[in-house]
């Protein structure tokens, strides 16, 4: 049996075996989408009873209006939402409705009230006094509509009509559509490509830095507990080394295709349509691959040296820098996915495979950046692959002090 | 079996190993004796192919080291330890494989070497769950269990508890028995002394001593003598005729001048001392190898 495959195969199963990956597996969608929806959702649950709203209209000409457009908002059960309650006080004395309408607030008669002032001088600023913090909602739609009345009530002060000034504000939408390579016209949706690159995107880096810690943290365990000495004396290093590169990825990407099956059953049952053309994908494919060979052996190459988890952790701190600089550069690219500067940066290999999931999905560039790209990535990784063996060759063996950037360059030279 | 000739190995400004040279043959425990830091480990993993030697060579049945032999090494390093989070029978079928063992043979081996450490009931445990005297003999099940030709194992003795020191000296000698090639490191001279076949001392790098451990004493062998007793023995050494006295607690290794007469010291001795034991014999390997390093370093 290949020895590659033998390391590829325990690192696998060990780690898809292991509490942390099933708890990871389920978990860590439940957080995103938790993340993402549940705020959402909260802040839109509906109110569940009528709300009592005092109001102290000084001229009591807006409350009225006002408690008459209030009246659409509904309850689940049909009931109105808000109850607007004018605060009767002796005309002039306003200190002594709001007296009495903090009074009812405190009672717990009112949820909360809010003072008008003379329609001729509307209010700029109007301030609703309740106990809790105040529900975005309601203050949403108490703009809304006390705007309304103010903006109708100057109209027909002035002898407009407010029927003739809405059927004066048409609506216009301005919609991009794409010509395909066979002068097909498909309207692009911005949401379907974002979707399509940032997932791909996140998905990378989900499985480059997965793997990349794991590979960092299983090669610290055999080295500090020696079993990489045993390991080393059974295979060679680079056998070791591309074991645990293929076993790891493995296990990230059962991670993400699991995922990914499980998004694309959801979608497919809305009915939604996510997925971009088989050609992209294919592409998509070759650069992942490409770009996460490229990032295992930048783990490895900084990874290996590390003989404490201190370090270990401290390493990871930079080598997220590395991930995150082309995920800080996802908007302006698919904003100008066709600049110079897009062009030019698309040949960085660090940056090649983001860049490529971004533009594909927009407007596929041509064949000879995508040929050229490809062949310089695989280049680089194929270089960065063999200093990382190198590296590692020494550093699995080396315990005690971390070695400097001039030692490695030695290691790298030396091997 | 195999032929170690002229390692050396430089770290950044140590030679480390220097010219080591032996040979192993089948059946036989060869003792890798040394201080700590003289240069055993180095040369055992110059042995094992984990580290280039900077000079000199590694023959395995007259072929040099190659993947090939990588399967025919069984390795127990100095500092032990196992994949904690690992159940027990999985790590064992690991090594299996990295050794190019069929999984089937694997699993039926492993299954012998469970029940023969008495613990086939921890198999599906996690390593970490079990004792360190367990956890130690997971590690020499996962070392032999190929049943390589060679084994080689680094201060295998340091960390036992005498029980299981016991176990393994009589797996070592089961070994030798069916015609296995044993090398081990240790630092304890009574180890050396009670296993090996065949040694080589090892001093800052350098062989200062080797062969077997007859021809090794008949060299040290005139003129020592053994003494057991009650008193203090610190006026030993300055004795007429004594060239040097290792003292222990109530017992001493007296090497005396080539000419001198054991009678005559025993003379000396009698009324200072209560004499349990006066003996002429062969001296011990500790006294070899203090005796040995002593002059390398008269030497240096």
């Amino acid at each position: 049996m290949n020895k590659t495959f033998v390391v590829a195969r325990w690192e696998y199963l060990e780690k898809v075996k292991s509490k942390a990956f099933l708890i990871g597996l389920f978990l860590t969608p439940m957080i995103m989408i938790g993340m993402g929806v549940l705020p959402g959702l909260l802040a839109e649950k509906e109110d569940e009873e009528t709300r009592v709203i005092g109001v102290i209209d000084v001229r009591g000409e807006i409350a009225p209006l006002l408690a008459k457009r209030m009246e659409r908002y509904k309850l689940s059960n049909g009931q109105p939402n808000y109850l607007l309650l004018p605060v009767r006080a002796p005309a002039a004395d306003i200190a002594a409705s709001v007296r009495e309408a903090d009074e009812r607030v405190e009672r717990g008669e009112f949820d909360g009230y809010f003072v008008l002032n003379a329609p001729e001088a509307p209010d700029t600023v109007i301030r609703y006094f309740s106990k809790g913090a105040g529900d975005l909602r309601l203050i949403g739609r108490l703009e809304e509509n006390i705007q309304a009345i103010y903006w109708e009530r100057t109209l027909i002060a002035r002898g407009i009509d407010p029927g003739i000034v809405s059927a004066m504000k048409p609506r216009v939408e301005v919609k991009s559509v794409k010509i395909g390579p066979t002068g097909e016209r498909e309207e692009t949706n911005f949401l379907k490509t974002f979707f399509s690159a940032y997932v791909f995107i996140m998905a990378m880096f989900f499985v480059i830095f997965t793997s990349g810690q794991l590979l960092v943290r299983s090669v610290l365990e055999e080295k500090s507990n020696r079993i990489i000495e045993v390991l080393v004396s059974s295979c060679t290093p680079s056998e070791l080394m591309a074991g645990k590169v293929l076993g790891l990825s493995a296990m990230g990407l059962t991670q993400v295709g699991f995922w990914a099956i499980a998004a694309l059953a959801i979608f497919a049952r809305v009915g939604a349509d996510v997925l971009p053309p088989v050609e992209q994908l294919l592409l998509m494919v070759v650069y992942f691959v490409l770009g996460y060979l490229f990032y295992s052996a930048i783990f490895i190459a900084f990874g290996s040296p590390v003989t404490t988890e201190q370090e270990a952790q401290q390493l990871n701190g930079y080598l997220v820098l590395f991930v995150i600089l082309p995920v800080a550069l996802v908007l302006p690219v698919m904003q100008h996915p066709d600049a110079g500067w897009v062009k030019v940066l698309t040949f960085i290999p660090l940056l090649t495979p983001t860049f490529m999931a971004l533009r594909i999905p927009v407007q596929m560039p041509s064949a000879v950046e995508i040929v050229g790209s490809v062949v310089l990535l695989a280049v680089f990784t194929y270089v960065m692959m063999i200093v990382a063996g190198r590296i590692f060759r020494v550093a699995i063996l080396a315990t005690g002090k971390r070695p400097s950037l001039a030692e490695l360059a030695r290691w790298v030279k030396e091997g | 079996m195999l032929r170690v000739s002229a390692l050396r190995k430089d770290f950044a400004t140590v030679r480390a190993v220097d010219g080591v040279s032996f040979d192993v043959r089948r059946g036989e425990i060869f003792g890798l004796l040394g201080r700590n830091g003289a240069g055993k480990t180095t040369t055992i993993r110059m042995v094992l192919n984990i580290l280039k030697p900077d000079a000199g060579e590694v023959f395995f049945d007259g072929r040099p080291f190659s993947d090939a032999t990588r399967n025919l090494v069984g390795y127990v390093p100095e500092e032990r330890g196992l994949y904690r989070k690992s159940k027990l029978l999985d790590t064992i079928l690991y090594f299996a494989g990295l050794r190019g063992m069929m999984p089937s043979r694997a699993r039926a081996e492993a299954q012998r070497w469970l029940d023969r450490f008495s613990l086939t009931p921890y198999a599906h445990r996690k390593v970490e769950e079990l004792s360190k005297g367990n956890q130690q003999k997971v590690q020499f099940i996962v070392s032999i269990i190929h049943d390589p030709p060679l084994v080689v194992l680094d201060e295998p003795f340091s960390g036992l508890d005498p029980v299981n020191q016991i176990l393994l000296k009589d797996i070592l000698l089961e070994l030798k028995q069916r015609g296995k090639a044993i090398i081990f490191s240790t630092h304890q001279m009574d180890q050396a002394e009670r296993l090996s076949d065949l040694l080589c001392l090892i001093e800052q790098g350098r062989v200062v001593l080797s062969g077997s451990i007859r021809d090794v004493k008949r060299r040290y062998g005139r003129n020592w003598i053994h003494l057991e007793y009650e008193g203090d023995g610190t006026f030993l050494p300055m004795l007429p005729g004594v060239r040097s006295a290792q003292l222990y607690e109530n017992s001493a290794e007296v090497q005396l001048d080539d000419d001198a007469d054991p009678q005559a010291i025993l003379a000396h001795i009698v009324g200072r001392l209560e004499i349990r034991k006066f003996e002429l014999r062969e001296p011990s390997l500790h006294s070899i190898f203090l005796h040995a390093v002593g002059q390398q370093e008269t030497a240096a």
